[in-house]
């Protein structure tokens, strides 16, 4: 019966509208009120470091490569003991969509999402974050891994000396 | 199966028919219906060595059963081949997970990631988690020269970059050594590798072993800034892929062309950026070393040029262009000259340089013409005066690809200096004279002439069937030979010789200073900071060969287009003291005022009011507008009916 039907759909309606009428309203009064986001919350991205306190970002531009709108770009280059790190880092803000795909593709934990989501700014300039900007002292939500730790090219350990590795062949030895 | 001659085994491989010639090996007849069997061992032109195991396919029926390896395996009539059955598929995962027990976590930080084989084919293979827990063999790198980067834990044991190294390239300090999980592959004591050839073991390398030194830790793959070129180191024009980013040329690889330079390049034509990111390259017009725009540059140029008349005469100013001068600008000097009334037009500074690309343009024809192609082919080459290491190295490699296939190669001892055979990949046979060697009697003859006495020699020799192949002295030299002679242009030296020059419009030239003593005016076109440049009273800076689209016409008379690579302009790195970018918009880059030599040439002879709208390669070099860049070139001849 249809008449039955619409009558209880409109009851059903009406007393949900009802009862959030007397509800306290969930609304915050933003900027007044703040809210703490979830850890996982994608805002303002960090360039993080390992526990030894080296910069994390190998500069191998995984991150520049996933980035959707491009707002990603460095130069890569070594130091003196041959660690490949980031000459330059910059992120422009006002494109950043806040994806989170660089962080995921990042194979060293460097760059990381972080719920600061409070960067408004009027000139876009200020919106282009230089290295020094994005770096902190910390080594964020991965607190225990150093990639050169594991990579073969023996930087912070001598070759042969990761935590996977055998110490060096030697190539002239016969045996079998 | 049968042996007669012409002979062509049918077989089916993904159920798809395939006829081939014999010998072929499985792994080719796939390819040659556009199916892709992975592999790291197996190169075209170095053939198979059945060491890597990955290209393995499933022999469902036919003569040979069950699991084979393709690239060891030639094609045999009735034969059907599965690439996709699970087995093989498994075997071929299985491969790769092996090859990368061993392996270092080393992508984020190696050059070759983005450009890597084994990267590509473990991704696509679906190997993601080591499940091997044992700990990995790892090696001592080595010193290889300021050029190669050595990272021995990266190999997989493919023996390319020794099979290339030792049997392709005659070199004789790199090998491998070790035995069982220790192969090794590198010279007994760390040190340069000694080949010229030796930059190509970074292309050869199917993973991160070999990478370029001169461009580490600068830029992944996918941002260079890529485009198909022609080597401009010499006059044989191998072809290239220079990668560049952020206005810096970063590293140049090898371009496939069969007939040129097949696979690979030398390490001249490789290794030598610097002069491209060279900081004292001129960057902007100068009138007296000062900077100014372009227009007032261009009229004070027409202005001096004027006053120079008026005092010396107009005939007492030389156009000079060279034979690294594209076509592009090399074909409107001729109108530059006749649009400010010159006095002498040179193609050519030195005498020799002029008489060597002459006699090449008057013996060389189609039928003539060998090729780098042609010279692997040959059965006896003849070497005439040729510094081959100095001035085509890939000629000698050519060579020496003959020299293994049973070519006979003499070399003429009178013409070659001692210090020019230093150093060649091949064994030689010394004549005293060009007549002693029994050209007639080999099928295919070729005589690889360089620059000097011995040059008269040649033209009694030319026999039918004897193919011929100069060394010039630039990219384009042949091309200007040929511009030289259509419009009667003398050599530098004879003017300056005649005593009537007293100024100087060099086009992308260098000029010896006993050549200039009495010169009273210069202005220079040149992205190189040449002595010329900086003496000039006039500088207009133009592009590099990688910053424009221009044209050279080889040794052998081929035409090939390369395409423009980068943006003129200061690089990145440097501009800001703080290390990063600047951080102020600029629509133009700082320092990217340089423009094409024809752009500028054609720019000066609209101002003398003579012709508009001038557009390079016009009249009898037209069909050279239509050149692709990815094909292998066009001869001259069978574009142009009579070549003047
Ligand atoms: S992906 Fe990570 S390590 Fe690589 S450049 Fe980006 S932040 Fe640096
Ligand atoms: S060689 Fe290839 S797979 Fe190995 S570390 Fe380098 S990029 Fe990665
Ligand atoms: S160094 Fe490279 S080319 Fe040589 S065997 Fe190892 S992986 Fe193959
Ligand atoms: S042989 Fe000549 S053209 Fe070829 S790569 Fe070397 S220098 Fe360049």
């Amino acid at each position: 019966m249809s008449v039955i039907n619409d009558t209880k759909a409109i009851v059903i309606g009406m007393w949900t509208t009802w009862k959030h009428i007397f509800r306290r309203p969930v609304t915050l009064q933003y900027p007044e009120e703040k809210r703490i986001p979830y850890p996982r919350y994608r805002a303002r991205i960090v360039l993080t470091r390992d526990p030894d306190g080296g910069e994390r970002c190998v500069a191998c531009y995984l991150c520049s490569a996933a980035c959707p709108v491009d707002c990603i770009s460095m130069q890569s280059a070594a130091t003196e003991e041959g660690r490949r790190y980031a000459l330059w880092f910059r992120i422009n803000f006002s494109r950043c969509i806040f994806c989170g795909l660089c962080a995921e593709a990042c194979p060293t934990m460097a760059i990381q999402m972080t719920p600061d989501f409070e960067i408004c700014n009027r000139d876009i300039m200020n919106l282009v974050y230089e290295k020094e900007d994005l770096l902190i002292d910390g080594c964020g939500k991965s607190p225990e891994y150093n990639f050169y730790h594991h990579a073969g090219i023996g930087v912070t350990q001598r070759r042969g000396a990761g935590l996977e590795e055998k110490p060096p062949v030697d190539v002239r030895s016969l045996m079998p | 199966m049968s042996l007669q001659k012409g002979f062509m085994p049918k077989l089916i491989i993904d159920n798809i028919a395939v006829e081939v010639a014999e010998g072929v090996t499985v792994l080719e007849a796939a390819q040659s219906v556009g199916i892709h069997i992975p592999h790291f061992c197996w190169h075209p032109a170095l053939g198979k060595a059945g060491a890597c195991r990955v290209c393995a396919v499933k022999m469902v029926d036919g003569p040979v059963k069950g699991i084979q390896m393709s690239c060891m395996l030639p094609a045999q009539d009735g034969m059907v081949v599965s690439t996709t059955d699970q087995e093989a598929m498994a075997m071929r995962r299985q491969v790769i997970e092996w090859l990368m027990i061993n392996h270092p976590h080393d992508c984020p930080v190696c050059d070759e990631g983005g450009e890597c084989q084994l990267q590509d084919y473990t991704i696509a293979g679906g190997h993601g988690l080591r499940s091997y827990t044992g700990k990995k063999r790892t090696h001592i790198n080595q010193y290889l020269g300021p050029h190669i980067e050595h990272e021995m834990n990266r190999c997989i044991q493919c023996y390319r970059c020794v099979r290339f190294y030792q049997e392709f390239a005659g070199g004789t300090d790199f090998g491998v050594m070790g035995s069982a999980g220790r192969i090794y592959y590198g010279r007994v004591e760390g040190g340069q590798l000694e080949s010229p050839f030796s930059g190509n073991l970074v292309d050869i390398c199917p993973t991160g072993v070999f990478t370029d030194k001169t461009a580490r830790f600068r830029a992944r793959y996918w941002d260079y800034d890529m485009a198909p070129s022609v080597c401009p180191h010499c006059s044989l024009g191998c072809n290239t892929v220079p990668a560049a980013r952020y206005r810096e040329l970063l590293k140049i690889v090898a371009r496939r062309n069969d007939a040129v330079n097949g696979w690979f390049i030398c390490d001249k034509g490789r290794f030598t950026n610097s002069v491209v990111n060279d900081p004292a390259r001129p960057r902007y017009p100068l009138v007296d070393g000062r900077k100014v725009g372009w227009d007032e540059a261009l009229d004070n140029l027409l202005l001096r040029i004027r006053e120079f008349g008026a005092v010396h005469g107009p005939e007492s100013l030389a156009i000079v262009g060279s034979s690294r001068l594209a076509m592009e600008a090399a074909t409107l000097l001729y109108r530059l000259f006749a649009g400010i009334a010159a006095g002498s037009l040179c193609y050519f500074t030195l005498e020799e340089e002029a008489d060597q690309a002459r006699a090449a343009i008057t013996h060389l024809n189609d039928a003539t013409s060998a090729s780098m192609g042609d010279v692997q082919e040959a059965d006896l080459i003849a070497l005439v005066d040729c510094d081959l290491l100095q001035d085509g190295p890939m000629m000698a490699l050519a060579v020496r690809q003959a020299w293994r296939k049973g070519a006979k190669i003499f070399l003429v001892e009178n013409d070659v200096a001692p210090e020019a055979q230093k150093g060649l990949p091949f064994e030689w046979q010394s004549v005293s004279l060009l007549s002693d060697i029994p050209i007639r009697e080999a099928r295919k003859p070729v005589i690889i002439c360089g620059r000097g006495k011995g040059m008269q020699d040649v033209a009694p020799a030319l026999t039918s069937g004897v193919k011929l192949a100069y060394l010039l002295g630039g990219p384009n030299a042949f091309g200007a030979a040929l511009l030289s002679a259509g419009h009667g242009a003398t050599t530098l030296a004879q003017a300056v010789a005649s005593g009537k020059v007293k100024g100087i419009l060099a086009v992308e030239v260098d000029i010896p200073p006993e050549l200039l003593q009495g010169i009273s005016f210069i202005a220079a076109l040149d992205w190189r900071a040449t002595a010329i440049v900086k003496a000039a009273h006039i500088v207009l800076p133009t592009t590099a060969w990688v910053e424009m689209d221009g044209t050279y016409i080889n040794n052998e008379g081929r035409a090939q287009r390369f395409k423009k690579v980068m943006h003129p302009g200061l690089p990145i790195m440097g501009l800001d003291p703080a290390g990063h970018p600047p951080r102020r918009h600029e629509t133009a880059p700082p320092g990217g005022e340089p423009r094409p030599a024809w752009q500028v040439v054609a720019d000066i002879i609209e101002r003398t009011g003579t012709e508009r709208d001038v557009q390079p390669l016009s009249g009898q070099w037209q069909w050279l507008r239509h050149l692709d860049a990815e094909s292998p070139g066009q001869r001259i001849w069978q574009n142009m009916k009579q070549v003047k």
